[in-house]
């Protein structure tokens, strides 16, 4: 099984399998240009990922690595945001700055799969909870005036069971 | 070696191919991503002073009201984990799993997420059904101006508070929808279609079943402005002539899908001009339009090659003329529905299944004079059968039942079998049935001589079929008043 060596931004080099790394398009666009014969020894440097990132990136995408290639978005399809794996939940049980780091970095590396389960975490983090709970959940200042929320809130009430 | 810093400079990105690299991935959502910025401040008059266009160009640029929602969205000093790390494209995707609810949540949250949450990306879907009854025009307004040139497909179904007013804001602020549902809309007239007219020519999808108040004057509107119309239901809508039918279809050569149930003044020449101007109609329904007769359907037909499904149903002055016509014309067609056309016979159900092999729902209820030579030729000729319905159709008798039992459709396709009402079929009937394998429902209410031994026989060999029959009671109590035991005639499940 031929390996790549993926170099974080703070110069931690981590070998690994090529197939493995093949789920973040932004590596497979970068290998299939480039043809891989012999220089085994390549290293790709990643500037935008740090060795902890990374780190649990190449964790997610082995774990993963005999999934089917990721749906396409479909606009007309149900919102779903209740169809994480137990697996991804468990792997996504870390702080605010660690979630958004990996969604930052799934995106970067342009892994479907991981950015879609790193965002529908978020927004389950949204999901239920008032305008002052979203505010606390993620340390969100309320910049409006009184007035500006009152009329905000009379926008946006229709929503809201009578 | 030289390979090896080409590859590091042009395929790795820096930090600034990083910035490209963003764009090109939110590319996909096309303009999406501009903000809809010049929010949702409806209670100004600013509904008619801005433009549908200026709205849609101008995109991020303040429109110079100096509004505070025109302030950036991010502080340099934002506390905020969460929008200190992430670029709006990213916070976009995570609102983009976010139902309407939770959306109008975070639009309370603070300035920058009322941006983002507003953002008409967000907003191109909306149902509201769940919110109907809350629904007023003011909402609709306001959706309107959230959602702009973004908004595609709405459905306002059931929001009867919802009037003209507020579909003509609509109208003008959303003008790429595709698909509006309005149905039960009940308040809405004919100045509704007139604003559609106006503004929204890419509108396929329109349904207005049982929005009562709109007139002929509706049709010619769409006609005017509405000429991709692919699907158009005006059920109920009782006003509607033939007068409002003929510039319609001119108006609307594309339409596919045309259900107009119970608008009983619509005449055949109606039917006919329509069928003439719109050769691609594959679903049609004119169920209980009981002045339709033969000659209509005939044109329809005629005119119809790809013609799908055709609901005629308590059309009673048709006749085997219209079966005829369909079996020579319409051999595409999957579902005929025809409940309580009394007129029709086994000489024109004959033609049609000996004709249109692709039959796989039928609805025959209170097809009276029918007889089991139908049945016969069904059996031989529509092996896709799935769904037949010969409730009230008297004259079946168990001979009937056995060629169905018997036809190819029965062991593969036929899961759906109403044969309530039927006075001459026996147990016998449900023993030529047992090989019915798909069979998962059969109707059996009042089959006087149907008894609960037959039905345990044929569960015996179908045993998760559902069974709908009802025996009475054998004897009633006497004096038992007060306490006496209630059945439903509907659900008794044996």
């Amino acid at each position: 099984m031929p390996t790549i060596k993926l170099q974080s931004s703070d110069g931690e080099v981590f070998p690994v399998d090529v197939e493995i790394a093949k789920q973040s398009v932004t590596i497979k666009t970068m290998l299939d240009d480039l043809g891989m014969e012999d220089e085994e020894e390549e290293i790709v440097p990643l500037p935008n990922v740090n060795a902890a990132i990374l780190k649990k990136v190449i964790q997610w995408a082995t774990y993963h690595k005999d999934d089917p290639p990721a749906p396409e978005d479909d606009e007309n399809k149900e919102k779903r945001t209740d169809d994480i794996t137990s697996w991804d939940a468990d792997f996504l049980k870390v702080d605010q700055g660690t979630l958004f780091e990996l969604i930052l970095a799934s995106n970067y590396l342009d892994i479907k799969g991981l950015l879609d389960v790193t965002c529908k975490t978020v927004a389950n983090m949204i999901k239920g909870k008032t305008p002052e709970e979203i505010r606390k959940t993620f340390n969100i200042k309320n910049d409006f005036t009184p007035s500006e929320e009152e009329q905000v809130r009379k926008e946006n009430e229709w929503c809201e069971e009578k | 070696m030289a390979r090896h810093s080409h590859f590091h400079s042009d395929k790795v990105s820096s930090s600034s191919d990083h910035q490209h690299h963003h764009h090109s991935r939110s590319k996909s959502a096309g303009n999406k991503h501009h903000s809809s910025s010049n929010g949702t401040d409806l209670s100004s008059n600013g509904v008619k002073n801005g433009s549908a266009a200026g709205y849609y160009t101008n995109g991020n640029s303040a429109t110079g009201n100096g509004h505070w929602k025109m302030a950036r969205v991010f502080n340099d000093g934002d506390e905020s984990t969460i929008n200190r790390k992430l670029p709006k494209e990213l916070l976009l995707r995570i609102f983009s799993h976010l139902d309407v609810v939770s959306l109008c949540r975070c639009a309370q949250v603070s300035k920058a997420w009322n941006i983002l949450a507003l953002d008409g990306s967000n907003w191109q879907r909306v149902d509201l059904f769940d919110f109907q009854t809350d629904i007023e025009s003011v909402v609709v307004e306001n959706i309107a101006l959230r959602c702009g040139g973004f908004l595609r497909k709405l459905s306002l179904r059931g929001c009867q508070q919802v009037g003209d007013e507020a579909l003509a804001t609509f109208s003008m602020y959303c003008n790429n929808i595709e698909y509006l549902n309005l149905k039960y809309c009940k308040k809405i007239t004919d100045r509704t279609c007139q604003s559609l007219s106006l503004h929204c020519h890419k509108l396929q999808y329109l349904d207005l079943n049982s929005c009562s108040m709109v007139t002929d004057m509706s049709l010619h509107y769409l006609a005017m402005g509405c000429t991709s119309l692919k699907h158009l239901d005006i059920s109920w809508c009782e006003m509607i002539t033939s007068d409002g039918i003929i510039p319609m279809a001119q108006g609307c050569p594309k339409l596919e899908t045309f259900i107009c149930k119970g608008c009983v003044q619509i005449k055949d020449i109606g039917l006919m001009i329509f069928a003439v101007a719109c050769p691609n109609l594959q679903h049609v329904s004119i169920q209980g339009c009981r002045n339709i007769q033969d000659q209509g359907i005939i044109e329809l037909a005629l005119h119809s090659p790809q013609l799908q499904y055709l609901c005629v149903s308590n059309c009673s002055q048709l006749t085997d003329l219209s079966l005829t016509a369909l079996a020579n014309n319409c051999t595409q067609l999957t579902t005929l529905e025809c409940a309580s056309v009394s007129q029709f016979t086994d000489t024109g159900f004959q033609a049609l299944a000996r004709n249109c092999h692709l039959m796989e729902r039928m609805d025959l209820e209170e097809c009276v004079l029918i007889t089991d030579a139908t049945l016969r030729v069904l059996a031989a000729c529509c092996p896709r059968l799935e769904f037949l319905s010969l409730s009230h159709c008297e004259l079946i008798t168990d001979e009937g039942i056995r060629q169905l039992g018997m036809a190819s459709c029965s062991a593969e396709h036929l899961t759906v079998l109403e044969l309530d009402n039927l006075p001459l079929i026996t147990d016998s009937s449900l023993d030529h049935l047992v090989a019915c394998h798909n069979l998962q429902r059969i109707e059996l209410y009042d089959c006087q001589l149907i008894t609960r031994a037959g039905i345990r026989r044929l569960r015996n060999h179908l045993p998760n079929i559902k069974v709908h029959a009802y025996f009475a009671p054998v004897t009633p109590p006497p004096n038992a008043t007060g306490t006496r035991q209630r059945y439903c005639r509907c659900c008794v499940i044996l």
